[in-house]
């Protein structure tokens, strides 16, 4: 996998650069802020970028705006943005575009690496990793506008952990059910928010995505 | 704000000159010198031009207060005419009544005139003089907000002007002045008639051309506390001193006549004391709520770029150390996740000393044990050797204290910086109710407040709980800044 990382404080950028080389990974460039991100992506054209929401010169959302920059113009690229909190609004803009190839996790799930590289790798190949933070925090906002109350606890926290990208697998490995529990609870949820149900993992986080997201942007 | 005094150019009042007592003659002299030049100055001219308007002034004021009774005169005319036989007894066939109806009426309208003009017109008189002691003095008087009118037609506008606070202060003001007015007419008598009596020896011998034994009639000499004449040559002598004191006397009754004037406006014409206060709380106010937020957005961002940072770093780090560990014995991992956990170590180190500081930034520990302790730890910590004397008997609140510490490691790490100073003198006292707190240092002076935000930033917090901070700072130095905060905010 090959990866930009954009970063302003060089103990993180460093450390992100150990940990994903000492997984075999290549970082073609560890930048500094927004600019300098946007120039390495166009010369080296990652496989993903992580990008550090608040970087020089404002600190207030560069990153966030070089995400949804590279996210037009590159669409091959993934971006999984990396920040110190979770706004809801950022994850909405994010993923107002598009849900595939994107994530938004907060920084302390680095020290997680095995979870981390999983969540990266994911956004590589197109998926989607969104913090459990970003999910509870926008299920919360439209549990009662979109009739999510319906949904049981149990289908509720499988849609919490299918909006975080998960697969059926991992999902039952999560809850410690098996596959076709899993796959009763999807279809459930589906039946009672009204979805069609689809082909492939992605598609299916996709409509959850676009079901949670549409209303903020 | 009642902020710009009067401008003091030209002759110096007496008492302001160099006033040092083992030099008293030399004193006396410069009072002399500088009485002797007085009437000459540009000043004197403008305090005079001033008395002059004072004058007419009031001679508006005193017309007007004589044509309210001539309008009453003219009614009562008007209705005595009204009434069919005049100096008749009423009876039936002389309804006197409808003169008396008529003449009630006429006052009563009158009346209401007065009461709705009275208020418009002070308020118009008194902005020209405003005006005037601005341009002449550059004393500057908030102007009153303008007639506040409730309902409409001519009843509305006629309760406005009868409710009109600041125009019933405004003709307080007129009236108040009244007796200041006869200050400024002697003032300006005395500028007439001074060099006029001045002149009496000049025409004496002019004019002396007349047979040896015939007596001249005495001339008349006027003066404010009297007039005489004189008939001899002598006599004209004694005039031209009589003058001459006039002209000396002149410009320190103008002075005084505007002195109790602007005290007058200052008093009637600015904004009352509870209106000045609302504005001066205001703006302490917003400057209080900008603080704040100023200050969190500051830990805040303190927060995220350092010991969050840190702390992320740190379990990252960690996390990968562990990761180096669970994957097996090999000696190269282990030696890479010793590195890793001496990073973390570090990390975490670094963690704690900037939350520490953060912390005793927004509040010093060392306060809770009273302000005298805390400034012997700033004086301890202070980079310029610092003498401290402190003597707070009663504890002023948390707010007062926490405000009073940070101005003063604000006020010492501002002579360390940029004063090079040798030593630092500390002073902490209560007086009347007020804790008094000065920094003096030893360096090249030269502070100036309104240069660079620390010392105004400073003042501005310290006028929040009503404090004033006093910078005295000549170049050369030495430079001595002191607080006065009130015991509990």
């Amino acid at each position: 996998m090959r990866v930009v990382i954009a970063e302003d404080a060089a103990l993180m950028r460093e450390g992100l650069v150990g940990l994903l080389e000492d997984r075999g990974h290549e970082v073609c460039a560890a930048v500094p802020d927004a600019d300098a991100l946007l120039a390495a992506v166009a010369t080296h054209h990652p496989d993903v970028a992580v990008v550090d929401i608040r970087m020089p010169p404002t600190h207030t959302d560069e990153g966030l705006r070089a995400a949804l920059d590279l996210r037009r113009d590159h669409p091959d690229t993934g971006v999984l943005v990396l920040s110190q909190y979770i706004e809801t609004r950022y994850a909405a803009q994010l993923l107002a575009f598009n849900a595939a190839g994107v994530g938004y996790l907060l920084k302390d799930r680095v020290a997680d690496v095995a979870d981390f590289v999983d969540a990266l790798t994911r956004v590589a190949t197109g998926g989607t990793a969104l913090d459990p933070d970003v999910v509870s925090q926008l299920l919360g906002a439209h549990q009662r506008a979109r009739g999510l109350a319906d949904l049981t606890p149990r289908e509720r926290e499988v849609l919490a952990l299918m909006a975080e990208g998960r697969s059926n697998t991992g999902i039952a490995a999560a809850l410690t059910v098996t596959g076709g529990v899993v796959e009763k609870h999807v279809a459930g949820i589906f039946n009672k928010l009204g979805l069609p149900q689809a082909e492939g993992d992605n598609r299916r986080v996709l409509a959850v995505l676009r079901y949670l997201g549409s209303p903020l942007t | 704000m009642a902020g710009g005094r009067r401008a003091s150019d030209g002759g110096a009042a007496p008492g302001s000159g160099p006033a040092s007592g083992g030099r008293a003659a030399w004193g006396g002299w410069a009072i002399l010198r500088a009485a002797a030049r007085a009437p000459f100055t540009a000043r004197t001219a403008r305090e005079l031009l001033f008395c002059l308007a004072g004058v007419a002034v009031a001679l508006c004021v005193i017309g007007a207060l004589f044509a309210a009774p001539l309008g009453l005169s003219v009614v009562a005319r008007l209705a005595d005419r009204r009434s069919p036989v005049p100096g008749v007894a009423p009876g039936p066939g002389n309804p006197a009544g409808a003169g008396l109806f008529a003449f009630v009426t006429g006052a009563v309208i009158c009346l209401a005139l007065a009461l709705m003009l009275a208020p418009r017109t002070a308020r118009g008189l008194s902005g020209a003089v405003r005006r005037l002691a601005r341009r002449l003095f550059g004393e500057t008087i908030a102007p009153p907000p303008p007639v506040h009118r409730r309902g409409w037609g001519p009843l509305g506008w006629f309760t406005a002007g009868w409710r009109d606070g600041p125009g019933w202060r405004a003709v307080a003001y007129l009236l108040a002045r009244l007796p200041v007015a006869i200050l400024d007419g002697y003032a300006v008598f005395c500028c007439i008639a001074g060099p006029a009596s001045m002149t009496y020896p000049l025409w004496w011998r002019l004019f002396r051309n007349h047979p040896p034994d015939v007596q001249l009639d005495p001339v008349l000499v006027l003066t404010p506390v009297g007039s005489f004449r004189v008939a001899t040559y002598a006599g004209t002598l004694v005039a031209f001193a009589a003058g001459a004191a006039m002209v000396l006397a002149a410009p320190w009754i103008a002075r005084a006549a505007n002195a109790a004037d602007l005290a007058l406006m200052r008093g009637l014409l600015g904004p009352g004391r509870l209106a000045q206060r609302v504005r001066d709380l205001e703006e302490t106010r917003a400057r209080a709520v900008d603080d704040t937020a100023t200050l969190l957005r500051r830990l805040e961002r303190d927060l995220h770029d350092g010991a969050q940072v840190r702390l992320a770093a740190l379990a990252m780090n960690l996390g990968r150390a562990k990761e180096k560990l669970a994957e097996g014995g090999e000696p190269a991992d282990l030696a890479a996740a010793r590195e890793l956990v001496d990073a973390a170590h570090r990390s975490a180190k670094h963690a704690l000393v900037e939350l520490r500081d953060l912390a005793r930034g927004i509040h010093p520990p060392v306060l809770d044990k009273g302000l005298a302790d805390a400034l012997a730890t700033l004086a301890a910590n202070s980079a310029v050797p610092v003498r401290l004397h402190a003597d707070i008997p009663v504890r002023p609140t948390l707010a007062i204290e926490t405000i009073a510490y940070f101005c003063v490691a604000e006020l010492l790490a501002n002579a360390a910086k940029h004063s090079h100073a040798n030593s630092i003198t500390i002073e902490a006292a209560q007086r009347s109710g007020a804790l008094r707190l000065s920094v003096v240092d030893d360096g090249a002076g030269g502070a100036d407040p309104d240069r660079g935000t620390g010392l105004s930033g400073l003042a501005a917090r310290v006028r929040t709980v009503d404090g004033r901070l006093d910078v005295a700072s000549p170049p050369g130095g030495p430079t001595r800044i002191t607080v006065e905060l009130p015991l509990r905010a």
